[in-house]
């Protein structure tokens, strides 16, 4: 009789270890048309799948590969409409009046969260490129997926005070001044994509941890897949993010693994 | 001065133009990769290490076969000492198609890091993972001491390792690993071209430098300045020994990719032979401060460690995956570098280069001139 409980407890034991996993909101993802290429949608859709991702803000360069994957896995994709017809215009876009077509073109036809991820530093934010994009997002309610520097999220927030904004990378800056722009700023969340100073062998970054305690609800992880190659990282890349998190309080390690970019989603 | 013209071309007038075209900065700079070679200093991890009998025994181990279980081929099947102790295949074959080019072996020693992914931070522990990987030469710890024992080594290893009757399986390896690493220390590049030029510039004989080839010379400028080449390939061995994302993709097949120090490190921080194990021989265990203190990056994916370029002209094809067949198409990578491929906020010194066919053609002449003497 043993014999044949034993199996069972195990094959319990097994389940209840995947349906404990952790799920993942995953706030930074692009499928590029250099990854079109490459990785099939319904690969990626299966990536996704075995990492646990059960969301994925998804924007790309151009917006083809977005259309793709929402098709490939409609339950996981959350479009966001990047501002760039190939990655290499990052440095440019904003002097490209062409990009306000584009744009324009894309928000007519398809159905979008976000705009974003777009690169804008200082000043990039006064040009009528990026002034007019914001007054596209601002038409329809849209979160501005941006990554840049502190001074940029500030004129963001001067032309649209009301805005969403979800900043990459939380700037790359320390964990102190994303701190103070979450407190200068009620409607700013902060993606960690491809940032890992969060933790360093299994120990939480006490700075880190102080602003994740006094911002429970505005951070959020996000891979990043700049290249095609990286899509191979968004599994060990969950892998790592429920790792450090589960050095954090459940209810704010849940907040960042997913909720926070869900209620980011549901508010208005 | 921009230049130093030589005192015997002054005394000359009409001979070739011959002269020194570095700024004092960039000799500077050059003196920075020599004095070739380097003092050898014993690996304090490796009891064998500068031993003449374990190097004569690693040396013949190299080359035979017995360290594949079934005898299919030896170190020297891949490490071809005739060939630069490479292969010219792309990517190594082992007893299948490997992820990557094989690399040369020689100025191995006193490394922080071994390997394309860096996963051994010892040369005796890089020679020691291709015994018992599957895809190398795939013996177990216990196949490889019954050949050992069955071997005509066993009188010379238990000369130095004392008698195997009292050595386990795991100890048996990691001291053949140790021969064959007192081996590797010895295997060193010659001295080259460049290092004349450079030690002729450190003794201010700038007669002796002024024989370096303008071309050389003009490809070394660019190698310090624009190309920004020797941001990472600096030092004796003109490698800083990291990590880095050239630009090269590292798809190994359509749903497979090579992870690069990323994997590389779980496999050294889940190793038993590292510097901070306890098959070091070295009770200070010095060195074992690196695999302490690492700390992973989201960047490690798809990285590789910057190779050497001594003897670079010797060891083709080239990158982590041998995708580029010369130096030239090195060149060219660089100069015509993806930088899409690249994280905007990563390897931000790797930009298109805008080099001229000229200097592509000084690019790689001054390349070839760290190869050994003809």
């Amino acid at each position: 009789m043993l014999k044949i409980l034993l199996p069972i407890a195990a094959i319990v034991l097994s389940n209840g270890a995947e349906a404990d996993e952790r799920p993942i909101f995953d706030a930074h993802i692009h499928y590029s048309h250099d990854a079109v290429k490459l990785v099939p949608p319904e690969q990626v859709a299966k990536i996704l799948r075995d990492a646990g991702v059960r969301k994925a803000l998804v924007s790309s360069s151009d917006d083809n590969g977005t259309q793709l994957l929402a098709a490939a896995a409609p339950d996981i994709v959350v479009p966001a409409l990047r501002p760039y017809r190939r990655r290499g215009e990052i440095n440019t876009w904003m002097h490209d009046d062409t990009v306000i077509d584009y744009l324009e073109e894309n928000l007519a036809k398809n159905e979008y969260e976000a705009i974003g991820e777009f690169h804008a530093y200082g000043d990039d934010i006064k040009t009528s490129v990026i002034q007019r994009m914001i007054e596209l997002a601002k038409e329809r309610n849209l979160i501005l997926h941006h990554h840049g520097d502190r001074e940029a999220v500030d004129l963001i927030f001067e032309t649209w005070p009301e805005a969403r904004v979800l900043w990459a990378h939380s700037g790359f800056d320390d964990p102190a001044n994303v701190v103070e722009a979450l407190d200068a700023y009620p409607r700013l969340w902060a993606d960690l994509a491809y940032r890992s100073d969060m933790v360093s062998r299994g120990v939480l970054d006490p700075d880190w941890k102080t602003a994740f305690e006094a911002h429970p609800d505005r951070f959020m992880v996000g891979t990043d897949t700049f290249a095609p190659e990286r899509w191979y990282y968004v599994g060990p890349h969950a892998d790592f993010s429920r790792g450090w998190l589960n050095l954090l309080p459940d209810q704010i390690a849940d907040n960042i693994a997913f909720a926070n970019a869900e209620r980011l989603l549901a508010s208005e | 001065m921009k230049r130093w013209v030589t005192a015997a071309l002054l005394a000359m007038p009409g001979t070739a133009h011959a002269e020194v075209l570095l700024s004092r900065n960039e000799i500077q700079q050059t003196l920075s990769f020599g004095p070739w070679p380097p003092s050898f200093q014993a690996d304090p991890s490796n009891r064998v290490s500068n031993n003449p009998r374990a190097i004569a025994l690693g040396a013949a181990l190299f080359s035979d076969p017995i360290l594949s279980v079934d005898g299919a081929f030896a170190c020297a099947s891949c490490h071809d000492p005739e060939q630069a102790f490479t292969t010219s295949e792309p990517r190594a074959v082992g007893r299948v198609l490997l992820d990557r080019n094989t690399p040369t072996l020689k100025n191995l020693a006193g490394l922080r890091w071994y390997g394309w992914a860096g996963k051994s931070d010892s040369l005796w522990a890089a020679s020691l993972h291709p015994i018992i990987e599957k895809r190398e030469m795939a013996h177990s710890k216990e196949s490889l001491k019954d050949a050992i024992v069955a071997s005509p080594y066993i009188n010379d290893f238990e000369a130095i390792f004392g008698d195997t009757q009292n050595q386990g399986a795991d100890l048996v390896l990691v001291n053949i690993a140790k021969t064959l690493s007192s081996y590797l220390e010895t295997l060193t590049t010659e001295r080259s071209q460049f290092d004349d030029f450079r030690d002729a510039l450190e003794r201010g004989d700038m007669a002796a430098a002024s024989n370096y080839p303008d071309a050389a010379q003009r490809g070394l400028q660019l190698f310090l300045g624009r190309g920004n080449c020797s941001l990472c390939h600096n030092g004796l061995r003109f490698s800083n020994n990291e990590f880095h994302d050239a630009g090269v993709p590292y798809f190994l097949s359509e749903t497979e990719v090579d992870e690069g120090r990323f994997g590389g490190l779980n496999f050294l921080l889940s190793s038993a032979y590292t510097l901070d194990g306890d098959w070091s021989d070295d009770p200070a265990k010095q060195g074992a401060w690196a695999v302490r203190s690492i700390r992973r990056s989201h960047s490690d994916f798809g990285t590789f460690r910057t190779p050497s370029l001594r003897d670079v002209a010797e060891t083709a094809p080239y990158m982590h995956d041998g995708s580029l067949n010369d130096l030239e198409a090195v060149v060219r990578h660089y100069n015509e570098i993806d930088v899409e491929r690249l994280h905007a906020d990563g390897e931000a010194i790797l930009s298109e280069l805008n080099l001229s066919e000229q200097e592509v053609s000084d690019l790689v002449a001054f390349l070839e001139t760290l190869s050994s003497s003809p």
